[in-house]
């Protein structure tokens, strides 16, 4: 087809691929001052899934709840045969219960003969899933609780077992929760039995590997794995799962959360532990009353001894 | 045939808005995307791609510039650098509109092909030169292997259910200038 090269679209054409070039050069600058100064471009970009996302919220929550049910339609099939199950299991359960029941007592008469004082200031705000990161490559979701419900960044998530993530972006009503497979998360932990640190970092696949263990002869598949509270932000103690080993010979872990279905998530409320800066000093001795050491010595070993378990 | 199109541009391109947040929305559902699973095709790319080969005016650059760089920031990527990406792609399609005209499918498909790929090998070596961390090889080839098998359906979904399709030789728009 020869063209009409008198047409008015020839003599724009140069004017419109200055036009495009600048676009592309403005797009290119927007990433490069989001590679330099990324905790701002980041601020924006939480306000604005703050913004966006919510308003979604009346389609999000009955969609993912229809793909729920859809999921879970094979299983009405067989309704009365789990039906049959359940009542076997909840028999079983009722034993189970009574035995735990039994422990709870001889665990709280045995805590308060040693004086054993938990952290009464663990508490936890509840939120619901609302999105997911949408890429494959990028493992978080958001909550629906956000700054006003006091959430802060750097807090940790569990689903009804374990430990699943860690927040990392608070808007006002929303909080990302960046998920222990995510390949940006690096969390602390400690391999059970044999006390071993280890670093879980997260790899993009669903069994995360362990890295920097000091013996890993030490470490067997089958271990239970735990936070260990080294950054100070994270509690200690918070179930992460089990270690296995993958097919690459590596020590990876199974995690404990249910991460194909995350409904529901704890923010664990942390607090910063205080912290044991100084090595100790010596102390002098009073000028002059006798009575006060006594009193100031007592919960200075007593915060010593708890503070860094 | 001019009037239906002549009113059919701006009502495509809030169309092209339209679908592009569907395709986002779809994403962000929380049906719980287990790590390691394999990528799905990245249909926006594929859908931008379609609709510059077939009618350029339906997505002016601004406003793909402006949907890309909304889902680099929804979905957590490094904002800008796909947009800028996809931009190019586009623009580079866009000249060539004329020449897959006279080609027949199955080079346009090969030319699509290698647009897709050049962006993605693109995307990763800048993300590589800012010594940014990014994912496997092997999933990103995945993703834009699906995208570019995705093409036909798009191709044939845009032209069945939104009428995108290309020009015949010789129509012309509601000014009578020659698409």
């Amino acid at each position: 087809m020869a063209r009409d090269r008198s047409t008015p679209e020839d003599f724009s054409r140069p004017v419109r691929r200055i036009l495009v070039g600048g676009l592309v050069v403005a797009l290119l600058a927007i990433f490069l001052i989001w590679r330099i100064d990324s905790p701002r471009v980041e601020r924006f970009r939480t306000a604005l899934v703050d913004r966006v996302v919510p308003s979604f919220d009346w389609a999000l929550l009955p969609i993912t709840k229809a793909a729920a049910m859809l999921d879970d339609f094979q299983s009405y099939a067989r309704i009365y045969e789990q039906n049959q199950q359940l009542r076997r299991e909840l028999q079983q359960m009722k034993a189970w219960r009574e035995a735990a029941l039994q422990l709870e007592q001889k665990n709280a008469r045995l805590l308060d003969l040693n004086q054993v004082r938990l952290d009464p200031r663990l508490t936890h705000v509840t939120g619901v899933v609302l999105a997911d990161s949408g890429s494959p490559f990028r493992q978080s979701v958001l909550l629906n609780v956000g700054a006003r419900d006091g959430i802060r960044d750097g807090w940790a998530t569990m689903d009804g077992i374990g430990l699943a993530g860690r927040i990392s972006g608070v808007g006002n009503t929303t909080a990302r929760v960046i998920l222990l497979t995510d390949s940006n998360s690096r969390i602390p932990v400690t391999v059970q039995p044999s006390g071993q640190r280890a670093l879980l970092s997260g790899d993009n696949t669903a069994a995360p590997p362990l890295d920097f263990i000091e013996k890993p002869d030490l470490v067997r598949p089958g271990d239970r794995v735990v936070s260990s509270g080294d950054g100070g932000v994270f509690p200690a103690g918070l179930l992460v799962g089990q270690v296995a080993q993958g097919p690459d010979r590596r020590l990876r872990v199974r995690l404990a959360a249910d991460y194909e279905r995350l409904e529901f998530l704890r923010v664990l409320r942390s607090h910063e532990s205080e912290r044991i800066a100084e090595p100790g000093a010596l102390i002098p001795p009073p000028p002059r009353a006798a009575p006060l050491p006594e009193a100031e010595a007592l919960p200075a070993t007593a915060d010593a001894g708890g503070g860094d378990g | 045939m001019a009037e239906p199109l002549a009113a059919g541009v701006w009502s495509h391109r809030a169309l092209y808005v339209a679908l592009a947040g569907a395709l986002l929305f779809l994403r962000l559902l929380p049906l719980g995307s287990v790590a390691g699973t394999w990528p799905g095709p990245d249909l926006l790319l594929c859908l931008t791609l379609v609709w510059v080969l077939r009618r350029p005016d339906y997505v002016p650059a601004l406003l793909i510039a402006l949907v890309v760089l909304l889902e680099d920031l929804l979905l957590m990527r490094p904002p800008g650098l796909w947009a800028a990406m996809v931009l190019l792609a586009a623009e580079f399609l866009r000249t060539r509109s004329g020449l897959t005209r006279e080609l027949g499918f199955l080079v346009e498909w090969l030319l699509v092909a290698a647009v897709i790929l050049a962006a993605v090998l693109g995307y990763r070596l800048v993300l590589a030169l800012v010594m940014l961390p990014q994912a496997g090889l092997g999933q990103t080839l995945v993703q834009a292997l699906g995208t570019i098998l995705c093409y036909p359906l798009v191709v044939a979904v845009s032209r069945a259910a939104f009428g995108v399709r290309k020009p015949a030789t010789g129509e012309t728009d509601a000014y009578g200038r020659r698409m």
